[in-house]
Formats: C-alpha cells, sequence, structure tokens
C-alpha cells in the first residue's frame, strides 16, 4: 500500500492577509479558501471551504490591531479548532508577532502571566507547533509543552544594514539594557561598536531618565530593538543620542506596532529613518518608514518544517 | 461571606453590582483596561490568596475583548493563589455554535469551555445554556440556571387570564423548554413549524385536504344533528381539531394564499463574504436533521426566501407567549406573531426569552410589529440605555438568582432547589 501524499495547506486570518500573500506566493502554494467573518453579535465564525482531513495545516495569524487584537486572537483560536475538528493532521499556527508577549512575567502581586495564557489558550485550541518571530522574551517558548520555532529576524537586519546604511562610521545602541544582548549579537556580526542607553522606568510605556553608556559622537547610531510601540523609548533615546552629538540616528525595530500616539511622535521626532519587518501590518503613514520584508525566512521554515528539514539555517541566514 | 472575593468584568457591571449588593459585598477592586496597542490588561487589587473567587462576566457586544478579559483574569486569580475559582456567565456567548453546522465549521463553545477551564476555573455557573448538552463540554461542575422559574412568575403576576394562555414554542426544537414552562403554569402548549423546503404547491395541496376533511365531517355533523346549516364558528372549530394551521411567509411577514411572490432570487445578498455561501442543504453527510437547527434562521438570507408556517395547537381567542431562549433576531418571532394573530384568532401576543440579545435592530423591529404585545427577557446581556426605554420591553432581574446560587455555593449547600421553587426570590 503506498503511503497517503500528505499535502500542504496555508490558511490565513484577517490580520494581515498582505504577508499571508507574500508568504503563499514565496512558496507557490495558493491560500486555502476559507470564510472568517463575525456574526452581527460580534461573535467570530469560521468556516473552512477545502478538505483539511490528514493533511499539514499552516495558519498564519499576525497580533496586531488596536481594536482588534482579542478578535484576531479568538479567530486564531477558533481557526486551529475547525482544523483540529476537521481532522488534519497537524495544525501550525505561524504567528509573527507573539500576542501579549509584553505580560509574560509577575511583575506585580496578582499580574497575570497573559503570555503564558495565550500560549496555553493555543495548545487547548488544538495547535501542534507554533512558528514565530523574535519573542519578546525566549523564555516564552518555554511557556509551551508544544514545539516553538522563534525565528530571528537579525539576518534580515544584518543584511538591511549592509545594503542600505552600511557598517562605516556606524555604531549600534541598545535603548534598554535588556536589548543588550540582542545589539551585541548584531554588533559582533557587522565587527562595530555598541553603546546602551539606560532609562529609568516608572510607568509602562512611559520612559523619564535616560543615560547613554558609550560614545556616539559624530556616529551614524543605529537604534535596535524587537519591537516599538508608542515610541516613546524610541524617540527620547534618538533624543538622547543626538544631545549627546550623534551624526544621525537610524531605529530598526522588527515588530513596529505604532500605536496610541506613535504616529505623532515618529513626525515629530529627529530620527533620520524608521525601519520595521512587516511582521505587523503598517498603518501609520511617514516618509522615513522602511519596511524589512521577513516573509521569505517564515516561508522557508514552513518548507522545511513541511519537509522536516532542519530550520537553524535561518537563524543565521536570510533566504533572499 | 467570608474568604470571598466577587470579580465583576467590563461586559455587564450593572448586574455584577445588582448581585454584589443581593449578596451584601463589594465588588472585589480590579483594574480592567487596554493598552494603546489594544491588549487587554488586568490587575488584581486585593489578595486573593486562598480565597473562593466569583468573577461575573456575561455575553456582550464586544465578545472577544471581555472573553479574553475573563480568561485573564481568572488566571491571575490562579496565579495570585486563589482556592477555588467560579466563572459566573449568566450568558454564554458562543452558545449557538455548539455543533458541528456545516463541514468543517468549529465548534467553538466547546473551544471555550476548554478555554475557560485552561485557564483555571474549577466551576463555572451559567443560565439557560442555549443546549443542555453544553455542560457535557466542560471537564469541571457547572450549575446550568433556569431563568424559566422567573419567566413564569412574570406571566402569573402580569398576563390577564393566564390560565387560558398558550405557550408556543416558534420551532420545534424548541418545544422542550415550552412544555416545560406550560407545565409549570399548568396550561397548554402549542408548536410552530417553519419549512422553508416545501413551496406553495404543498400548501394548496393541504388547503384542498383540509377543505375535504371539513366536509366529509359537515357532512357527517349534518347527518348526525339533523341541522341543515352551520355557522362559521364550527366550521373553524372544525378545521382547529384538526390542530393544524398553515400559512405563507414571504420576506418574513405572513401574507394571503392568494399573495404572489415576486421573482425574490436575491438570494445571500447579506451574506457577508461572497464566496462561502452557507446554505442550510450541507447536511449531506448524513449529519442529523435535528430540531436545534432552526436556529439556522442565523442567516440573513433565509429571510428572502418563502416559507410554510404551520401551528400545531390552538390558539384562538387565547393568550399567547411565544418563548425560547434567546431573542437576538427578530424574523422569526414577528412571523410567529403575525401567523397567531392574523390567521389562528390569538388575542395577545408576548415574546418571552431568557437572553435578550436584540441584535442591531431586533428590538425595535419587534417593538414596531403591532402583533406583538410586549417583549419580556431577564437582565442576564447587557442592553443599551436606548433599548431600555423601549416601551414594549420588559426586563425581569435575575440576579437574586445568581447571588443565590453564589452564596450557596459558597457555604456548601445545595443549589437544586434554585432549579425550580426559588422563583419567588
Amino acid at each position: 500500500m503506498a503511503t497517503a501524499v500528505n499535502s500542504i495547506k496555508l490558511l490565513a486570518g484577517n490580520s494581515h492577509p498582505e504577508l499571508a500573500e507574500k508568504i503563499s506566493q514565496r512558496l507557490g502554494i495558493k491560500l486555502s479558501k476559507i470564510g472568517v467573518y463575525q456574526y452581527s453579535n460580534q461573535e467570530t465564525s469560521v468556516t473552512i471551504a477545502e478538505s483539511v482531513r490528514d493533511e499539514d495545516v499552516y495558519i498564519i495569524q499576525t497580533g496586531c490591531g488596536e481594536n482588534e487584537i482579542n478578535d484576531f486572537l479568538m479567530e486564531l483560536l477558533i481557526m486551529i479548532h475547525a482544523c483540529k475538528t476537521a481532522s488534519a493532521r497537524r495544525i501550525t499556527a505561524v504567528i509573527p508577532n507573539f500576542p501579549y508577549a509584553r505580560q509574560d512575567k509577575k511583575d506585580k502581586s496578582r499580574a497575570p502571566i497573559t503570555a503564558k495564557l495565550i500560549a496555553n489558550l493555543l495548545q487547548t485550541a488544538g495547535c501542534h507547533h507554533v512558528i514565530t518571530m523574535d519573542l519578546h522574551a525566549s523564555q516564552i517558548q518555554g511557556f509551551f509543552r508544544i514545539p516553538v520555532d522563534n525565528l530571528y529576524a537579525e539576518p534580515s537586519v544584518l543584511r538591511y544594514i549592509k545594503e542600505n546604511i552600511g557598517t562605516e562610521n556606524a555604531i549600534l545602541v541598545s535603548p534598554d539594557a535588556g536589548g543588550a544582548k540582542r545589539v551585541a549579537s548584531i554588533a559582533d556580526k557587522l565587527d562595530l561598536n555598541f553603546a546602551l542607553i539606560h532609562k529609568e522606568r516608572q510607568k509602562a510605556n512611559e520612559v523619564s531618565k535616560m543615560v547613554l553608556v558609550g560614545d556616539v559622537q559624530d556616529k551614524t547610531c543605529i537604534l535596535i530593538d524587537d519591537m516599538a510601540d508608542t515610541c516613546g523609548t524610541l524617540v527620547k533615546a534618538a533624543d538622547t543620542l543626538l544631545d549627546n552629538g550623534a551624526k544621525e540616528v537610524i531605529s530598526i525595530v522588527t515588530h513596529g506596532i505604532f500605536s496610541g500616539a506613535a504616529p505623532e511622535r515618529l513626525a515629530n521626532s529627529r530620527l533620520s529613518k524608521i525601519v520595521c519587518s512587516n511582521t505587523v501590518p503598517v498603518t501609520i503613514e511617514n516618509d522615513r518608514l522602511d519596511q524589512i520584508d521577513v516573509s521569505p525566512t517564515l516561508a522557508e521554515a514552513i518548507r522545511r518544517l513541511h519537509n522536516g528539514e532542519s530550520i537553524s539555517y535561518l537563524f543565521t541566514n536570510a533566504p533572499a | 461571606m467570608r474568604k470571598c472575593k466577587v470579580f465583576v468584568g467590563n461586559s455587564h457591571p450593572e448586574l455584577g453590582q445588582l448581585i454584589c449588593a443581593k449578596l451584601g459585598v463589594e465588588p472585589a477592586p480590579c483594574t480592567l483596561k487596554k493598552f494603546s496597542n489594544g491588549e487587554t490588561s488586568v490587575q488584581i487589587g486585593v489578595s486573593v490568596r486562598d480565597e473562593d473567587v466569583y468573577v461575573i462576566q456575561s455575553g456582550s457586544g464586544d465578545i472577544n475583548d471581555h472573553i479574553m478579559e475573563l480568561l485573564i483574569l481568572v488566571s491571575a486569580c490562579r496565579g495570585g493563589s486563589a482556592k477555588k475559582i467560579t466563572a459566573v456567565i449568566p450568558q454564554f456567548p458562543y452558545s449557538k455554535q455548539s455543533k458541528m453546522k456545516k463541514h468543517r465549521g468549529a465548534i467553538t463553545a466547546r473551544m471555550l469551555a476548554n478555554l475557560l477551564i485552561m485557564a483555571g476555573a474549577d466551576h463555572i455557573i451559567s443560565m439557560d445554556l442555549h443546549a443542555s448538552q453544553m455542560q457535557g463540554f466542560f471537564s469541571k461542575p457547572v450549575d446550568n440556571l433556569y431563568g424559566a422559574p422567573s419567566l413564569a412568575k412574570w406571566i402569573r403576576e402580569n398576563v390577564d387570564d393566564y390560565k387560558n394562555a398558550v405557550v408556543v414554542s416558534k420551532n420545534p426544537g424548541g418545544t422542550k423548554r415550552v412544555t416545560a414552562l406550560a407545565d409549570s403554569l399548568k396550561i397548554n402548549f402549542a408548536m410552530i413549524h417553519t419549512d422553508r423546503r416545501r413551496t406553495a404547491d404543498v400548501l394548496a395541496q393541504k388547503k384542498k385536504e383540509a377543505k375535504q376533511r371539513r366536509q366529509s365531517a359537515v357532512r357527517r355533523r349534518s347527518s348526525n344533528k339533523r341541522s341543515d346549516t352551520l355557522d362559521e364558528d364550527e366550521v373553524e372549530n372544525i378545521i382547529l381539531s384538526n390542530g393544524l394551521q398553515t400559512a405563507r411567509i414571504v420576506k418574513g411577514h405572513v401574507v394571503d394564499d392568494d399573495y404572489i411572490a415576486e421573482a425574490v432570487v436575491e438570494e445571500d445578498d447579506e451574506s457577508e463574504d461572497g464566496e462561502i455561501p452557507h446554505d442550510q442543504t450541507s447536511y449531506a453527510l448524513g449529519g442529523t436533521y435535528d430540531a436545534d437547527d432552526s436556529d439556522a434562521d442565523d442567516e440573513p438570507a433565509a429571510l428572502s426566501q418563502e416559507k410554510l408556517i404551520t401551528l400545531v395547537g390552538n390558539v384562538k381567542e387565547r393568550s399567547v407567549i411565544i418563548l425560547d431562549d434567546m431573542i437576538d433576531r427578530p424574523g422569526s418571532f414577528i412571523a410567529a406573531a403575525e401567523h397567531c394573530r392574523l390567521n389562528c384568532g390569538a388575542k395577545k401576543v408576548y415574546v418571552v426569552a431568557t437572553h435578550g440579545l436584540f441584535i442591531d435592530d431586533c428590538l425595535q423591529e419587534l417593538n414596531n410589529s403591532q402583533y406583538i404585545d410586549q417583549v419580556v427577557v431577564t437582565n442576564t446581556y447587557p442592553l443599551t440605555e436606548e433599548k431600555k426605554t423601549c416601551p414594549k420591553l420588559v426586563t425581569i432581574d435575575i440576579a437574586p438568582i445568581l447571588a443565590e446560587c453564589i452564596r450557596r455555593d459558597h457555604y456548601g449547600e445545595s443549589i437544586s432547589v434554585l432549579f425550580d421553587s426559588l422563583s419567588t426570590l
């Protein structure tokens, strides 16, 4: 008896159709037909129009949207559950930007570890595997009992720096102590120096005092972080750098969420360039904004996972 | 109540306040808000260590946000070392998605049950679950309270001559619910069946049969009683004794027999996505056409089709109480009310349900229907101020039942008494 040929199915939620389309084109696989819509009582409803029985299913849904983040999350959970009840062989959630990733610790009494909750929700819904990118803390991988592939945008960022900024007279800067490791790793690969800004945080999403560690005099500063949300840190860090004699400041972030006051802050900021990847759909308009396409990395991860090949190549190389 | 904390979610703060007032406790302090990126944030302002925690959150218009809020709250209490966490969900969201309706449809209600248990809920209190089988979705105990006793109390007190009223189910799936209420009020019940597969031909056929029956009956009677003439009423009675009254519905309204439908082929014009038509013929896989499928009136497109409405039972010169577990869309209620009043001689029509969801203009349409006298719901689901002022709407407060359930649960007393006799609360 010949073994059944299990094919692959690509499903996309409503959060980021553009990215899904790019991944689908890259893989040469059409997105499966599904109906995801809301009843007028706001309940989410999912219908999968193609058979997924014994298929390898990949569901692409990112965490984004100021008013819709929970809707997209429920959408993802219901899609996973629908595939599970429809006898899919393996269900992989591709979540480029993991929602609630910053609520990953009990930083106050009785604070919820929501990232853990989300991990459990995904597993409860029936997810077998998760692909994500630049988790806010890699410990979140440990919240899952299922395998999690945390991809890095770093190779794409390296390429972007080499091709678009150049390494001459540049210095990498981490806007906070927590990101120093990430920046140091990039600095190593580019053979550049790096500096660090220490901030004293009093409240979430609010930054007070900033102290620069390192010399940035007359240099092109590249600020690197995993995400930019309200951009308070980013803008203040840029100011601190310029006040300390930097020539120009370019910021590169993986997840450009840009919520709340971010659009105005960025518009009024002294950043000469704002670069983010397309893990999250960009909603703001700014002529200094530039995007790095990470869909090749995600597509390649899906391809390798489906074929049972090693993913580790992607940790150091970005497919063109 | 010692060692007990009651948290009130954002979905229905009013009901939460009422329950807390009834229990004589203050809602436990907690901050529920959203970060600027849309993520829900929960902060619990009081220790819950080794406490008995109740979290009150109902369904609402911002359903997914409030579900996440509930899950995060429960999980925060779990993380804060609460002894026992009970989720009080008067109207269970996604309860209509409790079975695989179409190919590869998700059983979202079951998933939600799993999510709640996973988040750390030890016990669920809900009211009038859309299908009581949903209790089986949970691996933890579920108390499914009934709204019917409160509704029965209202009927006893407010419906004139309620002893002669008839409880009517607007679809066969709800008959059980209807008979239960009819039994507790010791009154009659009837049932309405709406059939979209049969056409006017069937109606004509039926009329013919009915006529024949009537004639034969008349013949029988006249020979027996020697009376030459029969007045209208008697003829009417004979038809009624057959127990079937059928009429046509076009676009959600009852029409005359000779009404000719203008080509109504604007199908699926309202379905949100073009590519997936939710047709009702998708039972090809041998799925049972079970009674509950009457909630296929989820589909707005279904309204445009011509259907056949049949009443089984007698409502002539009586008040009609149309009962269901929830009112979300008005169509079937209005059609049923029209049929009862126009064709079956009902005196008054009350529309009664536990959960008043009133999606979009639902309440307005019910209010505008001249054949509906009153709309009665409980306060399990939050209503906007605008809806509350609707002249035909009556809201019954069920907070005492939920409060009593919480109290009894906390003290480890039996809850079964709440299932029937506590309507006096």
